[in-house]
């Protein structure tokens, strides 16, 4: 499945990548085109997400803050062994020193091995040798990440590193060439003789002797180059295989470390087609919350096969749960811990996310166009594969009567097909229809003497997020009357509008 | 070899070579300073492109700079080709140029060098710092030639100060433009102590402060530019971030109250030096938040564009209306 910016944005995925912080161009090579994992990979899967709850082993063992909550998840990975516990912070220490410091080589190697590496070229492929061998060192005193190891490469690094001191430098030494020695020589004594030279006529006849010496130096070692060129092609599997496994331990310690910073819970992977979330959150609207001094209400969620409908008060977190719920499986699907405090989800071939509000683009459609349109694509794409779809407000676009008929036609079709879906709407006699029914609890608190206050914070002050079961059919709340006068609105306006009520 | 120019810069960590134009000697002095300081492992590099045999703006013959075994130099990984020295690559610096990546090498023998360096004057520091961490005891940097190309370009350290005949046919004018800017560089950071703290955490393009650092409001217009009509009549110092010009000067002086006008450093100071004249006559003061020293001022009598002074008159005129030393780099032994 592709991940389109559209969907990371609107899910909240592209405000996640942003806070995963791999530390090496290999991990954010990585980053940018993570492994989608559909049915059929749940193993590849658990072993991904083994790999990322080892790598958050690691993180708390090695920092400062005390070991993350008793997450009540599956873990299967390998428990640290307490009397290793000790030195895990040094080791990992070993690893995330290392991996900030591996330049992007695989430009230099995507080329002709008849081509030789320019002497930068060469201290590059050196300085990456010479940092994996560190980190590899230190990988190797770690209990192992599953099917994750690095191709020992001593023998390149001892041809770029004749005299074995592994210093951040690289020049075509004399011992890669038997006639180098006495041609350096002779070029330095040359040189001496420049440097005693009083007389310019002298001196110019020495330059021009010694020119002549550095092409031959040149030609030396434009030999030498070309022949530790093709030594080092002849590995060229094996650098990259090794850049790949550098990317994904990157990746796991990155992982790892953004659900350590947000408390987040390995998802266990359900047989059914049957999503269930506890205590779901939506990092980005919590933190927009808590930047306004509220708390993001956690939500709890269990959907199976078919729709299920939410009714609720107009800005009663409807959207956020969609969103929070598609933020999760795509999070899941792609091998990350999720942003609640239990989940249990299923592998689907495809998650999508068709909100009511267009953006701009939406390529000459208008709002009902294209949802229509995004819906008719998504059912011909999934023809008979798993699928999760989360519509906002279906068809609010068009005349109420036709959209209602349309939402309620979807929401049986969409029940007879291999799919879980979620859907809000404000329209009667939807959720007769589906196959389960949430309601928000609404405006239920009654608060007085706070007119004067920012008119979101006084609705949230009156609202109760919470999400609960709804028998079907029971009828959508009519709030939109009280939601306008906490928005303040003209009250001539509002007075109209209460009479035509 | 006499020793004209290290007893002027002293143990400076860090000399730039800059001119006042193109051909004003800047490489001619470098290279006299690195064979001077003979005995110190030295750390080399260029704002921009330099080093190269034919100046690559005029077409004019140039010297080469050959530098002796064991110095360290800073060039774009596009010049390599054409260093005849035996070259070890000791580190990458993460600066990009039209030719590439800027990539530090230690000479393993004597030998030609072409240098190409980082061309934005914040990315020097660093670099000099990974000089020193490899070994160089003083880093040499040929800075750049021309006011307008001096503007920030990275003057670090000290610096010797190249001018010649290629600036104008005429001697007398040559020697009032290095006046001029011998007597920018001379400008001194604020007395006042809060002034001078106030212009270091300063990051906005202008900014209006009291006498004593305390800020005052500044109205801006819809482009960004200060309302000069606004701007207090009492006492007050304008920050500038950018290039101190002509106009900008005319129109404080104008202004008819006093003003000190703080600027980044010497070199941001474009004006000509009738205006900054007429600026501090009514009673306009210049300071700067980082202050540059000149040690020695080269004087080149011979231009690329066929016309020269007398060498003798040339300096005398110089060391008339100069109070930094004046050294004729070309001067044999």
């Amino acid at each position: 499945m592709e991940l389109t910016l559209e969907l990371r944005e609107e899910s909240g995925l592209q405000w996640v990548l942003e806070r995963l912080t791999p530390m090496s161009p290999f991990g954010r090579a990585a980053a940018r085109s993570l492994r989608w994992y559909g049915p059929g990979d749940e193993a590849a899967l658990e072993t991904e997400l083994d790999n990322v709850a080892l790598a958050l082993e690691l993180w708390n063992a090695g920092g400062a803050a005390p070991a993350q909550e008793e997450a009540p998840c599956c873990c299967t990975a390998p428990r640290l062994d307490p009397s290793t516990l000790k030195d895990i912070p040094s080791l990992l220490r070993g690893l995330t020193r290392c991996l900030p410091l591996f330049h992007d080589i695989r430009g230099s190697l995507d080329r002709d091995p008849e081509n030789p590496f320019d002497l930068v070229e060469l201290f590059e492929v050196k300085h990456f040798l010479v940092t994996l061998e560190q980190l590899t060192m230190a990988y190797a005193k770690l209990p192992p990440f599953q099917d994750l190891a690095f191709v020992p490469m001593e023998e390149s690094l001892d041809l770029l590193d004749p005299d074995g001191r592994r210093l951040p430098a690289f020049s075509v030494s004399e011992t890669y060439h038997p006639d180098l020695p006495a041609l350096r020589a002779e070029k330095a004594a040359l040189e001496r003789s420049i440097r005693a030279a009083s007389g310019e006529e002298e001196k110019a006849a020495l330059l021009d002797q010694r020119h002549r010496l550095t092409v031959r130096e040149d030609l030396l070692e434009l030999e030498v180059r070309r022949d530790l060129t093709r030594r080092l092609m002849a590995r060229r599997a094996d650098f990259l295989a090794n850049m790949e496994a550098l990317g994904r331990l990157d990746l796991f310690l990155a992982k790892a470390k953004l659900s350590k910073r947000y408390g987040c819970v390995r998802p266990a992977l359900s047989d059914d087609a049957r999503i269930t979330l506890r205590g779901l959150r939506h990092p980005q609207v919590a933190e927009e919350l808590l930047e306004r001094g509220e708390d993001f209400t956690r939500l709890e969620l269990v959907l199976s096969a078919g729709c299920t409908v939410i009714t609720g008060a107009n800005m009663g977190g409807k959207t956020v749960s969609l969103r929070s719920t598609v933020l999760s499986l795509l999070l899941c699907q792609c091998g990350f811990f999720v942003f609640a405090e239990s989940a249990s989800l299923p592998l689907f071939h495809e998650v999508a996310l068709i909100l009511a509000d267009t953006g701009p683009g939406s390529g000459g459609l208008s709002s009902f166009g294209r949802e229509v349109h995004l819906l008719d694509r998504l059912l011909q794409r999934t023809r008979g594969r798993r699928f999760f779809l989360a519509l906002d407000e279906f068809a609010r676009g068009t005349n109420p009567q036709e959209g209602a008929a349309l939402a309620r036609a979807l929401v049986r079709y969409l029940g007879t097909l291999d799919c879980v879906a979620l859907m809000t709407t404000h329209y009667d006699g939807v959720s007769d229809v589906a196959g389960a029914h949430y309601q928000v609890a609404g405006l239920v608190r009654e608060i007085q003497g706070d007119e004067g206050d920012d008119p979101r914070s006084r609705i949230a002050r009156r609202m109760d997020y919470r999400l609960q079961s709804a028998p079907p059919g029971a009828p959508c709340p009519r709030d939109a009357l009280r939601v306008c006068r906490l928005l303040d609105l003209e009250p001539a306006l509002m007075d109209l509008f209460q009479a035509d009520l | 070899m006499k020793k004209l120019l290290a007893p002027l810069v002293g143990d400076a960590p860090m000399v730039t070579a800059i001119g006042l134009c193109k051909n004003a000697g800047k490489t001619t002095a470098l290279r006299r300073l690195m064979a001077e300081l003979e005995d110190e492992c030295l750390g080399l590099t260029s704002v921009g492109r330099d080093g190269e045999a034919t100046d690559l703006v005029t077409g004019t013959e140039k010297p080469d700079l050959y530098i002796k075994r064991g110095d360290l130099f800073a060039t774009a990984r596009g010049m390599m080709s054409l260093c005849d020295v035996t070259l070890e690559a000791a580190a990458l610096t993460g600066v990009m140029t039209p030719l590439g990546e800027v990539a530090v090498f230690r000479a393993l023998s004597d030998g030609y060098i072409q240098l190409a360096g980082p061309s934005a004057a914040g990315q020097l520091r660093p670099l000099c710092a990974s000089f020193n961490a490899l070994g160089a005891e003083r880093v040499l940097i040929d800075g750049a030639a021309g006011r307008k190309s001096l503007a920030g370009a990275g003057v670090e350290g000290t610096a010797i100060l190249c001018t010649g005949a290629s600036l104008d046919r005429n001697m007398d004018l040559v020697v009032a433009e290095t006046a001029h800017v011998c007597r920018l560089f001379a400008s001194r950071r604020p007395a006042d102590a809060g002034l001078a703290a106030a212009l270091d955490g300063c990051e906005d393009r202008f900014a209006l402060f009291g006498p004593n650092g305390e800020p005052w409001e500044l109205p801006l217009d819809e482009n960004g530019l200060p309302r000069w009509n606004k701007l207090p009549r009492e006492k007050c110092a304008l920050w500038v971030a950018g290039g101190v010009t002509d106009p900008l000067l005319k129109t404080l002086a104008r202004r008819g109250a006093p003003v000190t006008l703080a600027a980044a450093d010497a070199t941001h100071v474009l004006a000509g030096r009738n205006v900054l004249e007429l600026f501090t006559r009514t009673g306009g003061e210049l300071v700067v938040r980082r202050e540059l020293s000149i040690a020695a001022v080269g004087a080149n009598p011979w231009s690329a564009y066929g016309w020269h002074f007398q060498a003798e008159k040339f300096e005398d005129a110089l060391r008339q209306v100069l109070t930094v030393p004046v050294v004729n780099v070309n001067e044999e032994d």
